[in-house]
C-alpha cells in the first residue's frame, strides 16, 4: 500500500478526534527544527469549517476493540493500515517544513494489545525528538490500559496528552464500549495529573486556579477520588487504582527528578529558568520553556485534555457539565472536548442514520464549558434537575441572567471584574479594557461599545453612571422575547445544521 | 498649518512628528509621489528624512510615553491605510499628554482609531503565520509566497527564522517586492524580484503537495461541512498561495 492510500485511510478514521489544539507552550528551537507558541496556531480550515492545526492521524485502524460507535471497530467494514514509526515521522517533518502543520497528533486503534499499540507511538516520537531534534508541537493519545511506565515515557516526548472518556455515563461506556473500563480510562488520567505535581507544572484550566497553588500534596489525586455518577464502584469496590505513592517515596521521586536535571545542566541556570517558567496571561497560564533540553526532561507541559461523545446515549448537558466540571476540579485538565455524535453504524443501540448530528446542542455544551472555565461559573448554577438541558434558543449565559434577575442591573463603573463577567455581552477582554479605563476615567455608555461589549445584549442587564439603557421595566420575560426577536434572523443563518450529504 | 509630503518611511514619520511640534502643525501627511487629493488651502511642506530629528522623536516616544507605545506606533505604521498617518501622529499627541497610561483611554475616538489599525496588522500577521506555504526548493531552500494587506513581513520573520534554524529561507511578499532572506538563526529584509529566483523545485516536492492535498480533503467530516464557516477563518484572497485551496498546474 503507498502513502497517499495510508494517509487517506488514517486521516479519515481520526477525523472524529476533536482536539487540534496546539496552544499552552511557549519553546524556542533548541534542535534543529520547530518551535511552539503559546497561543497556538492554525494552519488551515477544512471544508467543515473545523481548524487544521496537526497532522492527525491514527497509527493504525486496526482495532481489537468492539465500540459500537466507533468507525475502527472490529466488526467495521473497512480497509486496514498501518504507519511505520520512521515512514509517519518523516511525513511529520516534511509537512513541519512547509508550514502545512504545526506539529503531530498521533491517536491509534488498538492493535494486539495497549502495550503493544502505545510502543509503537512511543517509538515514532522518539524518532523525532530525539533523532530529528523536533521542537514542534506533539500531542500523543493514551490508549486505557496502556502500562504506567509507558504512559511516562509518553508524557516525556510529547506536548499534551489525552486519554479519551468517550461516554459521560457508565450505562452507556457498558452498553456501547463494553470492552473499556471506566477504571483503565481514569487511572492514566490520575497518573497523569500525579507525574504532573511532582513535576511542579500542573496548571490547570482556563482561570479556574488562578492565583492558587496546585501542585501541593493536597491536589494529588488518591485512589478513589473520582468516578462517573452512576459508578458502581462503590457496590462492587474491587476496581484497581493506582497505587497512591507515600509522601517519604515521592519526596525521594522529586529529590531523583531534580539530580537527573542537574546533572544535565547548570543548577543555577535551572533555578533561574524555573522561576521565570511560570507566566500569567489573560487567558489562564502556560509554561514558557526555554528550549528542549535532551537532559532535562519535561513532562506533557501543556497538560492533559479528554473529550466525550454527545448524542450517543442517552446522558443529559447538566450530566455531561457535571462530569466535564469534576474533571477540571479533579484532574486540573485544560479541556475537555465534546463531538456531536455522527451515525457511523447500524447498531440499535444508537441513533438511526437519519438523524443529524446535534450540532446547536454541542454549541451550547461548548459556551457552558467556556463559562466554566473563563467566567466563574459553576455547572449547578446554569442547570439542575429540574432543567437538566441548556436553552437551545439561547446562550446559558443570558439564561442563567434571565433565571437571577434579581443580581441585575449592575453599575459598570462600580463593580468587580467577576461581577462585569456574568454580564451577558461582556467577555474577559472587554470586562479588562472596563477595569483599565476605570484607573484613569469613568466609563461611559458610549465606550463600551468601543471596548467590545456587545450593547444588543448587555443593555438589559448593566447600568452606567447611574442610568438605565433597558426596556421600562426588568421584567425577564420581555427581556427575553426582545433578545429573540433581535437575534432570530442572525441565528437561523449562523446555527443552521447544514443538511446531511450522503 | 500644512500638508506633509514624506518618503513613506517608518523614520520619515517621526520626522514628520517633529515637523509638527517644531514648525508648522500637520493637518494631512502624504507619501511623497502618491496620488492624494491635495486640498490646496494648506501649504505643502516636504519633510526631509533625518537620523537626528527621527533619533530624538523615538526617544521622546520611548521615554515620555513608554516602550509599549513606541512597538505599537511601529506595529500600526506598517498597516497599509491613507489613514494611518493622521491616526497615529493623533495618538503620540495624546500620548504626549497623558503619558504611558494612554492605552488605557479605551473609550476615547483617538486611541480606538490605532487599536482597530493595529489589531488588522498583527491579527494578519498571525493569521499568516499558520496560512504561508513553503515550497521546497532543488537545494533545499524553501521558499514561500504571499500577498499581505499589510507589510507584515518583518513581524513574522523572527518566528520563521527560529523555527527553521536549520534550513536557509525566502519569504517573498509579491505585492510590495520585498523579502525575508534568512539562514541559521538571522534575517534580513531585501528588495526582491521573482526573477532572481532561478532554482528549480525540488523533485519530491509535487508529491507532498499532494499528499497535503489528500489530508486536507480526507480530515473534513462530511456531515458537518460548513463552506461559510471555512471562508470565514481563511478568506479568499489568501487561497491564491495556499496548497491546498489551489489547483495544481505546474506539474
Amino acid at each position: 500500500m503507498d502513502r497517499y492510500e495510508k494517509l487517506k485511510i488514517l486521516a479519515d478514521s481520526a477525523k472524529y478526534d476533536v482536539s487540534c489544539s496546539t496552544s499552552g507552550v511557549r519553546r524556542s528551537n533548541g534542535g534543529k527544527i520547530g518551535n511552539t507558541c503559546a497561543a497556538g496556531i492554525c494552519h488551515s480550515w477544512s471544508a467543515d469549517g473545523r481548524c487544521i492545526s496537526l497532522l492527525k492521524v491514527l497509527f493504525t485502524n486496526r482495532c481489537v476493540y468492539d465500540c459500537v460507535y466507533c468507525v475502527n471497530r472490529r466488526t467495521a467494514d473497512c480497509v486496514r493500515a498501518s504507519f511505520e514509526p520512521r515512514e509517519l515521522a518523516d511525513l511529520t517533518i516534511e509537512f513541519y517544513r512547509r508550514n502545512y502543520i504545526e506539529g503531530l497528533f498521533l491517536s491509534s486503534a488498538v492493535e494486539v494489545s495497549p502495550d503493544y499499540t502505545a510502543e509503537r507511538i512511543l517509538q515514532c516520537l522518539s524518532i523525532l525528538r530525539y533523532e530529528y531534534e523536533f521542537a514542534g508541537y506533539i500531542h500523543a493519545k493514551i490508549i486505557p490500559g496502556a502500562s504506567q511506565e509507558l504512559v511516562e515515557q509518553l508524557g516525556f516526548v510529547a506536548d499534551r496528552l489525552s486519554v479519551n472518556i468517550e461516554l459521560p455515563t457508565e450505562k452507556d461506556l457498558k452498553l456501547l464500549a463494553p470492552q473499556k473500563k471506566a477504571d483503565a480510562i481514569f487511572r492514566p488520567m490520575k497518573q497523569i495529573t500525579n507525574t504532573l505535581i511532582e513535576h511542579k507544572r500542573l496548571i490547570g484550566p482556563g482561570i479556574m486556579f488562578k492565583g492558587q497553588h496546585l501542585n501541593t500534596e493536597a491536589h494529588y489525586i488518591k485512589g478513589n477520588d473520582f468516578m462517573l455518577e452512576d459508578s458502581s464502584v462503590q457496590k462492587e469496590a474491587r476496581l484497581r487504582f493506582l497505587t497512591p505513592v507515600s509522601p517519604e517515596e515521592r519526596e525521594m521521586r522529586v529529590k531523583m527528578q531534580r539530580e537527573i536535571a542537574a546533572a544535565g545542566g547548570n543548577k543555577e541556570t535551572d533555578k533561574i529558568n524555573i522561576e521565570k517558567e511560570h507566566e500569567h496571561t489573560a487567558s489562564g497560564d502556560i509554561y514558557v520553556l526555554e528550549e528542549r533540553n535532551r537532559h532535562k526532561k519535561v513532562f506533557a507541559p501543556a497538560g492533559q485534555t479528554t473529550q466525550m461523545i454527545v448524542g450517543a446515549g442517552n446522558e443529559t448537558d447538566r450530566q455531561i457539565l457535571k462530569l466535564s466540571e469534576s474533571l477540571y476540579r479533579t484532574f486540573k485538565m485544560k479541556r475537555v472536548f465534546f463531538s456531536a455524535y455522527i451515525p457511523v453504524s447500524d447498531s440499535p443501540l444508537l441513533p438511526d442514520k437519519s438523524v443529524a448530528p446535534p450540532l446547536s446542542r454541542e454549541h451550547r455544551i461548548y459556551q457552558a464549558d467556556w463559562l466554566l472555565r473563563f467566567y466563574g461559573f459553576r455547572a449547578d448554577e446554569l442547570l439542575n434537575e429540574k432543567h437538566p438541558f441548556l436553552d437551545i434558543e439561547m446562550d446559558p449565559k443570558i439564561s442563567w441572567a434571565l433565571r437571577h434577575i434579581g443580581r441585575f442591573p449592575v453599575e459598570v463603573n462600580k463593580a468587580s471584574f467577576e461581577e462585569l463577567l456574568r454580564i451577558p455581552g461582556i467577555g474577559t477582554t472587554s470586562a479588562y479594557r472596563i477595569l483599565r479605563q476605570r484607573r484613569v476615567a469613568s466609563v461611559r455608555y458610549e465606550d463600551l461599545k468601543k471596548m467590545g461589549v456587545v450593547l444588543k445584549r448587555a443593555k438589559y442587564f448593566l447600568t452606567c453612571s447611574g442610568k438605565y439603557y433597558g426596556l421600562a421595566s426588568l421584567d425577564p420575560e420581555e427581556i427575553r422575547r426582545e433578545l429573540l426577536e433581535n437575534t432570530q434572523e442572525k441565528q437561523l443563518s449562523m446555527f443552521a445544521v447544514p443538511a446531511l450529504q450522503r | 498649518m500644512a500638508e506633509y509630503f514624506y518618503d513613506g518611511t517608518f523614520e520619515g514619520f517621526l520626522c514628520c512628528v517633529y515637523a509638527h511640534y517644531y514648525k508648522e502643525k500637520a493637518t494631512a501627511i502624504f507619501l511623497r509621489g502618491g496620488l492624494q487629493q491635495m486640498t490646496f488651502l494648506d501649504t505643502a511642506i516636504e519633510i526631509e528624512t533625518d537620523a537626528k530629528q527621527a533619533d530624538v522623536v523615538y526617544r521622546a516616544i520611548e521615554k515620555k510615553i513608554s516602550a509599549f507605545d513606541l512597538e505599537r506606533a511601529y506595529r500600526i505604521f506598517l498597516a497599509d491605510d491613507p489613514q494611518k498617518e493622521m491616526i497615529l501622529l493623533n495618538y503620540l499627541r495624546l500620548g504626549f499628554l497623558k503619558g504611558s497610561s494612554i492605552s488605557q483611554y479605551h473609550g476615547s475616538e483617538i486611541v480606538r482609531a490605532a487599536e482597530k489599525l493595529e489589531k488588522k496588522v498583527t491579527f494578519e500577521a498571525h493569521r499568516l503565520m499558520g496560512l504561508l506555504r513553503f515550497s521546497v526548493l532543488e537545494d533545499e531552500i524553501l521558499y514561500a509566497e504571499l500577498a499581505p494587506d499589510h507589510n507584515i513581513l518583518t513581524l513574522i520573520a523572527p518566528h520563521f527564522s527560529d523555527r527553521y534554524k536549520n534550513n536557509p529561507f525566502i519569504i517573498h511578499d509579491l505585492r510590495r517586492s520585498k523579502a525575508v532572506i534568512a539562514a541559521g538563526g538571522h534575517w534580513y529584509l531585501s528588495e526582491f524580484m521573482k526573477k532572481e529566483l532561478t532554482k528549480e523545485y525540488h523533485r519530491k516536492e509535487m508529491e507532498y503537495r499532494k499528499l497535503w492535498k489528500k489530508y486536507f480533503e480526507n480530515i473534513a467530516i462530511k456531515e458537518r461541512t460548513n463552506l461559510r464557516c471555512q471562508k470565514n477563518f481563511m478568506p479568499v484572497r489568501y487561497w491564491e498561495h495556499l496548497t491546498e485551496m489551489k489547483e495544481e498546474t505546474e506539474e
